[in-house]
């Protein structure tokens, strides 16, 4: 062989050996992604932008109130630009001595307990056991709690992932994560009670990608909750002998061999699951014919009050018709309502496709309190639910104006002077309960604030409640209802399935409104302005008096010249334009329109009549006034209303100085 | 059966005859609780006389509106109002612990008390009354700060155990019937020791307390069951008031009101009072039969 054979053939054995050198193909991982399923829901097409899909096992001891969880979270990507780092809500960890929830609670108050002593049963944890990133292996020892708002450093509810790799945009990523809960005894309306458990804020949650960066607030003393829309598949595995009932629709149930159960359940397009089990629930199912399709409502009650299961029922249904009307429909087949164990904590609570009520084993027809609650949580699956505002940074936005809707539909089921009490001639309607609680603390925080940063439990909840409400009803009544209507219409079909800010809502208001209403929203929403419109003063005075001749006792009625000075103040620094009626008497009533932009205006009238009556806001447009009793003035006085008060009050006193003295002497 | 029946009866005869006492009382309870309704009526009148706001409790009663009253700060704020109420309940009291004393006398009376009678029984008797009074606040605290005690126990261990909200509610009334029941025992014997001290006289207010004891053994129930059976009756008039006023009276008539309630307290003071009738009329009738045991016997001698 000569020299270049030699060299071809070995060249020809290198190419040979340097292909088969070169490495296999890998294997490639299936591709990840969230379904597009429909099951749950009345649409041919998911409804939101699927960014999670939560897949979790858990199974309950209700002997140690623990929880071992297995969950799969898929994330997909859509923020535009690779993550490396992921943080995740870990909630029950709030219900720990030092952590933000506890601490402020203690310090502000909070709707259940008072925290006068430390309790074991109030701890609460959720403990990530193993943290693994498929295709990036084990992460739990680099996982580290982060504190986003405040420099607690004993605050772990919020802990953070870094990844080695990271997630190109619209790329997906799957974290298997193994947790343990240790429920408290129902705080802040998760936890146990008896042998009772409603499972809220119990697995690991990542953050939301929100205007460029993470939104992963602590858990604080008066905030909610802030998620992305997905999917759920969970199964709950529970001793055989508990009732459970959870978000989205049950898809199976199998009785396992040890003395367990599991219930499977799915939800598509919401963004939280919560779960209750306990023995005792008594059921009632109904169907709903909803716009999009039929609603299965699912009522849990507890056994002593299953008298009231059709007063639910009712409530839920004139809700569901209001709602669909006025806002638009309701799209998932399943409305889960619980009605929660006895004295726990766990009343009056809103998740995606689930709500607890509020009630007692005897509450009569005319306190309406039980329709309230349950009107007010179902509110929320639109408020909240569809329209997931940020809860912790605007929680004005889900309560505010879920308790303004919630007025509305009251209001137009029972009548809006009795919407509430209708008892033993004693009346209460819902937008007067809002004034209640708006009022104590009316200058004390805007309503466009963070939900942390409340002065106290009492200014968020009269704040974000009952300001809100009135606010927003005021407003209707000078826009008109038919247009508020159409404006809430338009806000929620624009952003339902999406996470809106105020600056959407308002501007919403303006443009279906088609009016400038930022002198409004300035003051009513950021500013802490007050309003106090006050009668000054409504005096006649004879245009005769200086004349000897002249004796007003013998005066003719109508005869008379008077000269009638009015004067209507405004106390406080909210401006706004009202109405001033002036009531003479020879039966005229002058209307006048006054600006409200000076500090008092002036009415000077030259009639053969006297000023009966002057009256601030005569249609009664102004809900959040300060003071509603000197927004009139009779001139004649009339004492019955104080007569009939001290009456009640001196039999008060009266009874009470008896009783003292029966058991005394 | 008969002998209860005679001790609510003769109560109520006893009553009968000397209603000027419950008169004068009752214009006492009113005109001191006219006096301290007056702070209220008079800043009400402040806020509400020149308002069309209030027609919401006149023609009604708006719950908003009357919270709203009561936290304008010219009304002086609930303390305010409050405190000037416990002032008069308080006069109300301390002035029945010192008149009290002659109405015991005039029920004991077969005749009509004169008025000097019945204020040396008043001054004799009010510093005695107030030492059985703090005797009453021991033994009643004591005895109420037990049972009370127990029943804030038996409703932890039916919280912990119960579901059913109407299970704690029933135990919870169960419970204050029995307190009520062992306090009414206890007001009773203390009634009647109130009644030895004034009747016999007595500066040692233990030794009343034991007397009366004494008496009631054998007795207990039916004293009991005399005070509960008059204390119903007050409560179902006190009821039936409540629906009458709430159903029969206009919201806007303050005169219908005003009768319909006065009538209610008139019959509760008047129930506290035929207890303290049936009282006297126990004790009279067991120190009758007392005197007529330890009458000595004067042999007749033979002729």
């Amino acid at each position: 062989m000569s020299r270049f054979h030699v060299l071809t053939v070995l060249s020809l054995v290198a190419l040979g050996a340097t292909s088969q050198a070169q490495p296999a193909p890998a294997v490639v991982a299936p591709a990840l992604s969230i379904p597009s399923t429909v099951s749950a829901i009345n649409s041919p097409t998911p409804m939101s932008q699927r960014v999670v899909w939560y897949q979790i096992a858990a199974k309950y001891d209700p002997k140690t109130h623990t929880l071992e969880g297995d969950e799969t979270l898929t994330y997909h990507n859509l923020t535009g630009q690779p993550l490396d780092t992921f943080p995740f809500h870990l909630y029950l960890n709030g219900f720990q001595p030092k952590a933000d929830w506890i601490s402020e609670t203690k310090r502000d108050g909070t709707r259940d307990v008072d925290f006068k002593k430390w309790e074991k049963s109030y701890y609460g944890a959720d403990e990530i056991k193993t943290f693994e990133v498929v295709g990036q292996g084990d992460l739990t020892s680099q996982l580290q709690f982060i504190q986003p708002d405040d420099d607690n450093k004993e605050d772990h509810t919020v802990v953070q992932a870094k990844l080695k790799t990271p997630i190109p945009p619209d790329g997906y990523v799957q974290f298997k994560i193994k947790f343990h809960d240790q429920f408290p005894e129902t705080l802040e309306r998760t936890g146990w009670k008896r042998d009772f458990l409603l499972a809220g804020q119990w697995f690991p949650k990542v953050g939301v990608w929100w205007h460029g960066g993470w939104n992963c607030h602590q858990f604080h003393g008066s905030t909610e909750f802030f998620a992305d829309f997905g999917m759920y598949d969970v199964k709950i595995t529970v001793p055989q002998n508990e009732v459970v009932g959870a978000s989205g629709i049950r898809v199976d149930e199998v009785n396992n061999a040890d003395g367990t159960r599991t219930t499977t359940y799915h939800g598509e397009d919401i963004h939280d699951f919560a779960w209750t089990a306990s023995p005792h629930y008594r059921i009632m199912d109904d169907t709903y014919q909803g716009t999009m399709g039929p609603i299965k409502l699912r009522i849990m009650m507890q056994p002593a009050n299953w008298s009231q299961a059709q007063r639910h029922d009712d409530i839920l249904r004139n809700t569901l018709d209001r709602f669909e009307k006025w806002y638009g429909p309701y799209p998932y087949k399943t409305l889960t309502m619980v009605d929660p164990e006895p004295g726990s904590a766990a009343e009056g609570m809103e998740y995606p496709t689930f709500i607890t009520g509020g009630t007692n084993w005897f509450v009569p027809k005319g306190i309406k309190l039980p329709e309230l609650v349950v009107e007010h949580e179902f509110g929320h699956q639109y408020w909240y639910g569809m329209v997931a505002t940020n809860e912790f940074e605007d929680a004005w936005m889900d309560e505010g104006i879920n308790s303004y809707s919630e007025v509305k539909v009251l209001d137009s089921v029972f009548g809006p002077r009795t919407s509430v009490f209708n008892l033993a001639g004693a009346t209460m309607g819902d937008g007067e309960l809002q004034f209640g609680s708006y009022a104590p603390v009316a200058d004390l925080d805007p309503i466009a604030r963070n939900g942390w940063e409340y002065v106290d439990f009492n200014s968020y909840a009269g704040i974000t409640y009952g300001k809100t409400a009135i606010v927003l009803l005021t407003l209707e009544n000078i826009i008109g209802e038919d247009t508020m209507q159409r404006a809430m219409h338009t806000y929620f079909m624009r952003y339902r399935f999406t996470h809106p800010t105020k600056d959407d809502f308002l501007k919403t208001l303006e443009e279906v409104s088609g009016k400038n209403l930022r002198w409004y929203f300035d003051q009513a929403f950021y500013g802490t302005q007050v309003l106090d419109f006050r009668v000054m003063k409504a005096e006649s005075t004879p245009e005769d008096w200086y004349k000897d001749s002249f004796n007003e006792d013998k005066a003719k009625k109508g005869e008379t010249e008077y000269l009638t000075d009015v004067i209507v103040q405004n106390r406080e620094t909210f401006l706004m334009p009202v109405d001033v009626a002036i009531k003479f008497d020879n039966g005229e009533t002058v209307r006048e329109h006054w600006d409200g932009q000076t500090r008092w205006m002036r009415y000077v009238y030259h009639k053969k009549a006297k000023v009966e009556s002057v009256e601030i806001d005569p249609d009664h447009k102004i809900l959040f006034d300060r003071n509603n009793f000197n927004n009139s003035y009779t001139v004649e006085p009339n004492g019955t209303a104080t007569s009939k008060l001290t009456n009640y009050w001196r039999f008060i006193q009266q009874f009470f100085a008896q009783m003292l003295t029966w058991w005394l002497v | 059966m008969a002998y209860n029946l005679n001790l609510i009866s003769n109560g109520a005869s006893i009553l009968g005859r000397t209603k000027r006492y419950i008169i004068w009382f009752f214009l006492l309870n009113l005109a001191l609780a006219w006096f301290g309704a007056s702070a209220f009526k008079v800043h009400a009148a402040r806020i509400m006389d020149h308002s069309l706001y209030a027609d919401k409790v006149l023609h009604g009663m708006d719950l908003e509106v009357v919270g709203e009253l009561l936290n304008r700060p010219e009304l002086g704020g609930a303390e305010g109002c409050v405190a000037s109420a416990t002032h008069f309940a308080l006069l109300f009291f301390v002035l029945t612990l010192i008149f009290l004393p002659g109405v015991l006398q005039g029920y004991a009376s077969d005749h009509r008390l004169p008025r000097d009678a019945f204020f040396r029984a008043c001054g004799r008797n009010v510093w005695r009354f107030f030492r059985l009074m703090i005797f009453f606040l021991i033994i009643g605290g004591i005895v109420s700060g037990i049972l009370f005690g127990l029943q804030a126990g038996l409703g932890k261990v039916l919280d912990k155990s119960q579901s059913n909200g109407a299970v704690p509610f029933a135990a919870n009334l169960v419970c204050l019937l029995v307190i009520f029941l062992i306090m009414t025992g206890i007001r009773a014997w203390f009634d009647l020791a109130e009644t030895d001290i004034v009747l016999s006289d007595q500066n040692a207010s233990r030794k009343s307390l034991s007397f009366a004891w004494r008496m009631m053994r054998g007795h207990r129930v039916r004293l009991v069951w005399a005070y509960a059976v008059i204390t119903l009756l007050a409560t179902i008039v006190l009821a039936v008031g409540v629906v009458l006023w709430n159903r029969i009276v206009p919201p806007a008539s303050v005169a219908g009101a005003f009768i319909v309630s006065q009538l209610m307290l008139l019959f509760w003071l008047t129930a506290r009072f035929w207890q303290r009738a049936a009282a006297v009329s126990f004790y009279l009738a067991q120190t009758a039969g007392r005197e007529a045991e330890s009458a000595p016997v004067v042999p007749v001698l033979a002729a």
